[in-house]
């Protein structure tokens, strides 16, 4: 995978000839991050200077500034110190954030994986930062990148818009004409609410519809695994009533029809949630 | 991959005055690792009305999908008897013969058609979706006669099957 190797090594590799080149990479990916990072540069002094019981951890974190479009992107290294910095990957975002590089820039609120902003792409796996813990044996760099195959606002900040005019589109409320009994509010047996287990508990960080190969081709019409689980919510909610024109609106060939079970949705999903069986039963419900 | 992409890097490299390398690396860690192949470039992204308007809901069309999935997967299911029973039974029978033939186009042609709503999609490039499509449907009636022609004139697919194993 030539393509996922290390932009900077490959680039001053072919300056020079084949052979020198493997050799070459190595020290000239360490004399680019210097050059390149000097805020970085800093930060390593500070702390190396503090100790020699330092624990230190490099970070190559994706940057992209909307204000200098024609740059390209390119990954930045911080080195922090994990005795100071705490268990997560959030953790160190923020004190990047803070003490290092104020200019890097990405969401996040709740720090406890119940809000879903600060999902991202870590070591390859998209997750919550937050719910992410830095591997403190292994020494080898930490990768972040944002949401895979989505238009980038900047740095680790991906463009959602598409993702939640979708949500919106299956309509994720209880829809109901005929009143309740009793006048109060709509109950349901205990069997039926437990259907809803494993699904009202998504927090719609995206982490499954970036991760799904279907929904990076075709996310114009596609709904990806997020919104589909929702859905699935909805057409198994046994007080709503428009489950037939639930139905409707995904009985096309693009709309569910493109999962293909590849299940990267049920693998990455930072809840543990299943959204690859959910839509299984959609399209079981919608069968016969 | 690696070679295209640093052919193109070289010439940006060549094409730069470059008076030190390592000043150059903060342009240089930049994502060089694809090359520039503008066969179907991304188009800008663009917010369908605004950006609080729901997504649009395509019309039902069940023979686009719920009728086109079930079918899928009963063709596929019944693929697996169809496929055993002649070897298990030991006997050939031709009107079997027919069925696994027609069983395993339809299940070559959805399969076919899956690929292509995946990845010739409408709205990108509609006019390569057609073409493929309409490829497609010729490609199956060609596969189609053919095989009529095996099972009437020739031994049969099992029968075929059968000698290859033994041969």
């Amino acid at each position: 995978m030539a393509a996922l190797r290390s932009t900077s090594s490959v680039l001053l590799g072919a300056a020079a000839s084949r052979p020198a080149l493997r050799f070459a990479a190595g020290a000239a990916s360490v004399a680019a991050r210097r050059g390149m990072a000097q805020l970085a540069d800093g930060a390593t002094h500070n702390t190396t200077a503090s100790g020699e019981n330092a624990n230190l951890k490099t970070f190559q974190i994706y940057r992209w500034n909307p204000d200098q479009p024609s740059e390209k992107p390119k990954m930045q290294a911080y080195t922090l110190d994990l005795n100071k910095t705490g268990p997560m990957v959030l953790d160190a975002l923020i004190r990047i954030k803070n003490e290092i590089d104020p200019t890097l820039t990405f969401r996040r609120s709740c720090r406890e994986g119940i809000c879903g902003s600060c999902a991202m792409n870590i070591n390859g796996t998209n997750t919550l930062a937050c719910l992410c813990r830095i591997p403190a044996e292994d020494k080898a760099e930490m990768k972040i990148y944002p949401l895979p195959h989505t238009y980038v606002v900047k740095d680790l900040v991906p463009d959602l818009t598409q993702f939640y005019k979708q949500y919106k589109s299956i309509k994720p409320y209880l829809q109901r004409d005929t009143p309740s009994p009793d006048g109060k509010e709509y109950r349901q047996t205990k069997a039926d609410r437990k259907k809803l287990d494993g699904l009202y508990e998504c927090i719609l960080c995206a982490c499954c519809s970036t991760s799904c190969p279907s929904y990076w081709w075709n996310s114009e019409e596609y709904l990806g695994p997020a919104i589909l689980l929702q859905s699935y919510r909805w057409l198994v909610d046994s007080r709503d009533e428009k489950t037939l024109q639930r139905q409707d609106a995904l009985n096309n060939s693009m709309s569910l029809y493109r999962c293909h079970t590849i299940l990267n949705c049920t693998r990455t999903c930072p809840k543990g949630l299943n959204p690859g069986l959910a839509i299984q039963q959609i399209k079981k419900q919608m069968a016969f | 991959m690696a070679s295209i992409a640093r052919s193109s890097l070289l010439r940006q490299v060549a094409a730069k005055p470059t008076n030190s390398l390592i000043a150059n690396a903060a342009r240089a860690t930049a994502f060089h690792t694809t090359a520039r192949r503008d066969i179907l470039p991304p188009l800008p992204q663009k917010v369908k009305g605004t950006v609080n308007d729901a997504a649009p809901v395509p019309p039902p069309s069940p023979s686009h999908g719920s009728y086109h999935w079930t079918f899928d997967r009963l063709v596929a299911a019944s693929l697996i008897p169809i496929t055993v029973a002649p070897f298990a039974a030991g006997s050939l029978n031709p009107t079997m013969d027919a069925i696994l033939g027609a069983t395993i186009l339809i299940h070559s042609h959805t399969g076919f058609q899956n690929i292509i709503v995946d990845y010739v999609p409408q709205y990108r490039t509609p006019r390569a979706r057609k073409i493929f499509t309409w490829g497609l449907n010729a490609a199956t009636v060609v596969v189609g006669i053919a095989l009529y022609e095996y099972e009437t004139n020739d031994v049969g697919i099992t029968e075929t099957i059968k000698r290859v194993w033994a041969a």
